[in-house]
């Protein structure tokens, strides 16, 4: 099963992509880049009221949620958010305490991974340059479609070192980028929980549609 | 040469014929002064480093015009309802920019039909500036009732 | 460290500015300057072309009441349109602070202002509202 991990709709202030235009784009692009969902990670926020699950079976397609936050280690993505971690951390805070905020996800029930890892000042590997590692990590991002020359190249001494699996996303603000890069998991995923709990447990990778979706053109 | 293209016969995953220029610092200070945004910073070098940058840089609007121009190229006749633009990397001059298109939303009705764009300018490298999105529309029908 | 942006400037008016009439030279000129679309047949109607209403704008680019900044950019627009801009036409611009917030990038904490501009004619017509990013710090 393959899911777009990293993805952001009109919610978040910089994208202009609908749920929906997303949908429709998949459904037309399939042989190109073949996900079988994504999970909406906004900016700096937590809506537990959104619901997709009308548009899930509309395009038979797993849309889940999830939060991209900033913390004073770059940005975060967090998975199976919650309304306790929610009153434990402002996501809407730009200097989150990343040596708190990742450890506290997982005790929770979530996880959070440092996602584009390469990239200057928001990324992890800059920080770990001259502060101690984060306890707690299980993953990083690996592949991410908005990554510039050199900074996805960057992570793989980080992964290496500090034997963090990997995971890939696009993240995508434009409808036409979403599932450029994705993560390839052994199993099925069926819910966030689901997803949670594999993210922690291995069997999956990042995988790199942008030359298929390039030939395709 | 921009291909133009019929709605009818465009669909989600077209690709639009990419614009492909390089812009001079003339042409950048010229739209500065059309723009009415004559900031030193567009109009040469030596005002651009005046406000602490190392060169001189094209207004963001510029290229907010440059995915107009795609577009109109692009859909003779039809009329721009909205156009986004996210400005990642100042636009310089003197460096060859392609400015793309792809179709990812067509809508039908008798209320009016459009289409939505995403729309990229990027670097020779490949490298993204500018992201964007535009929707287009169709001019709505002629009725015996508008034809008076 | 991003500039701290004093919410209370939230709805707050901007900037109210009338420009205009809008002359044929000055469509004629930014058509000229950015080929956006093709001039006119003599004879034919002069329309500006659809960006040229971000010359709808006063000469502020940033709150009074900001204080102290280093640099500020443009960091993007949404623009709706609405009817065309045609020569004669006299342009009625008002400007308030529709958001605030900061957020992290490759270059640091940046602190942005959305400015809300809605452009009007002298027919009170709709001609576009255009939400302008402006990122300082």
């Amino acid at each position: 099963m393959i899911l777009d991990l990293h993805t952001h709709s009109e919610a978040s202030e910089d994208s202009r992509a609908t749920v929906e235009a997303y949908l429709k784009w998949l459904a037309r692009k399939r042989e190109a880049v073949p996900i079988d969902g994504f999970v909406l990670t906004e900016h700096r926020q937590w809506d537990p009221a959104r619901d997709y699950r009308a548009l899930e079976d509309r395009y038979g397609m797993l849309i889940l949620r999830g939060a991209e936050v900033e913390t004073d280690y770059g940005h975060v993505l967090v998975f199976g958010v919650t309304d306790e971690m929610t009153r434990h951390f402002n996501f809407g805070d730009i200097r989150l305490p990343a040596r708190e905020l990742i450890p506290a996800v997982t005790r929770l029930g979530g996880i959070a991974l440092p996602c584009h890892p390469g990239r200057p000042t928001i990324g992890l590997c800059e920080h770990y340059e001259h502060k101690p590692p984060i306890e707690g990590v299980v993953a990083v991002e690996a592949l991410n479609g908005g990554s510039r020359r050199g900074e996805d190249e960057r992570v793989r001494e980080l992964i290496e070192g500090h034997g963090y699996r990997a995971v890939g996303g696009s993240d995508s603000h434009l409808v036409s980028f979403i599932g450029v890069c994705a993560t390839e998991f052994d199993r099925d995923i069926r819910d966030i929980d689901d997803l949670v709990q594999t993210l922690h447990a291995g069997g999956y990778r990042p995988v790199d549609f942008r030359a298929r979706l390039q030939a395709s053109a | 040469m921009v291909e133009q293209l019929d709605f009818d016969h465009v669909d989600v995953g077209h690709e639009l014929c990419p614009l492909r220029l390089t812009l001079t610092g003339e042409q950048v200070a010229r739209y500065a002064h059309a723009a009415r945004l004559q900031a030193g910073r567009f109009m040469s070098d030596d005002g651009a480093r005046r406000e602490g940058l190392p060169g001189q840089i094209a207004p963001g609007n510029m290229s907010l015009a440059l995915f107009s121009r795609l577009i109109g190229q692009s859909f003779p006749g039809m009329r721009l309802r909205h156009l986004s633009a996210t400005f990642r990397v100042p636009l310089q001059p003197r460096q060859r920019i392609t400015v793309r298109g792809v179709v990812t939303e067509k809508h039908v009705s008798d209320q009016g039909s459009f289409l939505d764009c995403d729309l990229v300018l990027e670097s020779e490298e490949g490298e993204r500036w500018v992201t964007g999105t535009a929707r287009v529309a169709l001019p709505p029908p002629c009725t015996a009732a508008s034809r008076g | 460290m991003s500039l701290q942006i004093d919410r209370a400037l939230l709805g707050q008016e901007f900037e109210r500015v009338v420009i205009g009439p809008v002359t044929a030279e000055e469509i004629l000129e930014y058509i000229a300057a950015t080929a956006e679309i093709a001039a006119p047949a003599a004879g034919a109607d002069l329309v500006a072309p659809p960006t040229f209403v971000v010359r709808a704008r006063g000469n502020l680019f940033k709150p009074p009441r900001l204080g102290e900044i280093q640099l500020g950019f443009d960091a993007g627009k949404d623009i709706e349109f609405g009817v065309p801009i045609r020569p004669g036409d006299v342009l009625t611009s008002l400007a308030t602070v529709h958001d605030i917030y900061e957020k992290t990038g490759r270059s640091g904490s940046m602190s942005f202002i959305v400015l809300r501009t809605v452009v009007t004619n002298q027919r009170e017509e709709l001609v576009a509202v255009v939400d302008q990013r402006m990122m300082y710090r």
